[in-house]
């Protein structure tokens, strides 16, 4: 597990190729081992064995950002149905303002 | 948001630690008799930062700094009592007197025991039902043991309502940047005497140093402000000058340092800052500082 993942959306992932992130979204469909979230956008993602992601339930993932802008999955956890996602975005817009608080490069 | 109003809570009486006992009874006392305001009687350097609770994150922890060996951590350059975050739990490991948690926020990493108490069964339940990859709440300290850090837990608890991860991370920024950059209102549109968004006039003088707040901005004509990009210790010293009767000679620092309840060397720190930041200027000599009023 790398110590730091920075919580992006959709519109970053392009800035944060081949980097450990955070992505909170919601899982909009599940086909075998890859699955869309919308986070700002959709992103496809590859899962791991273990992650167990239910459509239209948020979910928090931790994993890799493949060149092709792909995600490939370490770890999820279900995140429920009330989360507000406006307030998602805005804190990755300030995880990226301040990032002194919140990672490193 | 209230975490750094005890903080800065000031001996209003003037004089050093001399000035009172034990905190809580002239605390109580103080607020009786004194209104609104809020004092904390006693010495300076042992009321400030023991009673506070301060949202970070495991990056902040990690690069807080600590001046000598024996004293409190640091972040931004405050005094840290009790912290408290939000991380998923990656691995947990039971020992005879603790259970230790590594906790990972997307910050970094962090090692957090949580002593076991003999008495309480109750508590062990609740705390051994946490697995990992789970979301918890920690309220503990920060402690260095041989140069290793780690937070001691004083509560552990689970997650429930996941918008409070978000809600976390955001209140950590908030009180960062306050600290940072000064409260949030000196960057509301200038000459402004209607109300704040937290509903009181703005012509309210919150940072006065008697009242130990922090917040609000000096409205209307004539009222002075510090530049936003001073610091804490630079915006106590110009609060602590201006709330005093001005004349052409200036404040002395002993004065500044007995109205403010700052240390020395952090009074001459602001000042050197006020005088780099050209808002104050010395007067018949190098102690003699006075503020540009403009």
């Amino acid at each position: 597990m790398s110590e730091q993942a920075p919580r992006i959306n959709a519109p970053l992932l392009e800035q944060f190729q081949n980097r450990v992130v955070r992505v909170v979204g919601k899982v909009l469909e599940l086909r075998g081992d890859t699955a869309t979230i919308d986070s700002h956008g959709s992103i496809t993602i590859f899962l791991d064995r273990d992650s167990q992601l239910i459509v239209g339930r948020a979910t928090e993932i931790v994993g890799k950002v493949q060149p092709d802008l792909t995600i490939k999955v370490m770890s999820a956890v279900d995140f429920g149905t009330n989360i507000d996602f406006n307030v998602y975005d805005s804190l990755v817009e300030v995880n990226h303002l301040y990032k002194e608080i919140f990672y490193d490069g | 948001m209230n975490y750094g109003d005890n903080n800065y809570s000031t001996n209003s009486y003037g004089g050093g630690g001399g000035a009172g006992g034990g905190g809580f009874v002239n605390n109580y006392s103080g607020s009786q008799g004194g209104g609104a305001s809020q004092q904390t009687p006693g010495s300076v350097s042992r009321t400030r930062g023991t009673s506070t609770l301060r949202p970070v994150t495991i990056k902040q922890i990690l690069e807080a700094v600590q001046p000598h060996p024996e004293t409190e951590f640091r972040i931004d350059d405050l005094e840290l009592a009790h912290i408290t975050f939000v991380a998923q739990i990656r691995n947990i490991s039971v020992q005879a007197t603790n259970i230790t948690y590594i906790v990972e926020d997307g910050t970094g990493i962090m090692e957090v025991k949580r002593w076991i108490d003999t008495d309480s069964i109750a508590d062990d339940s609740s705390s051994s039902k946490l697995a990992a990859n789970q979301y918890i709440r920690v309220i503990g300290t920060l402690k260095p043991i041989g140069g290793k850090r780690h937070v001691g837990a004083h509560q552990i608890h689970a997650i429930t309502d996941f918008n409070e991860v978000q809600y976390h991370l955001l209140e950590a920024a908030a009180i960062h940047l306050h600290f940072t950059r000064g409260p949030p209102e000196q960057f509301a549109p200038a000459g402004s005497t209607e109300a704040t968004p937290y509903g009181q006039p703005a012509n309210i003088k919150g940072r006065d140093t008697a009242m130990g707040g922090m917040g609000g901005v000096q409205g209307g004509a004539g009222g002075a402000n510090c530049p936003p990009n001073a610091s804490m210790m630079a915006r106590r010293v110009f609060d602590a000058i201006r709330s005093l009767p001005q004349n052409n000679d200036g404040i002395h620092t002993n004065i500044i340092s007995q109205k403010s309840g700052m240390a020395m060397p952090e009074v001459l720190r602001g000042v050197d800052e006020l005088l780099t930041l050209g808002v104050a200027y010395t007067t018949t000599d190098d102690s003699h500082i006075a503020v540009m009023d403009f």
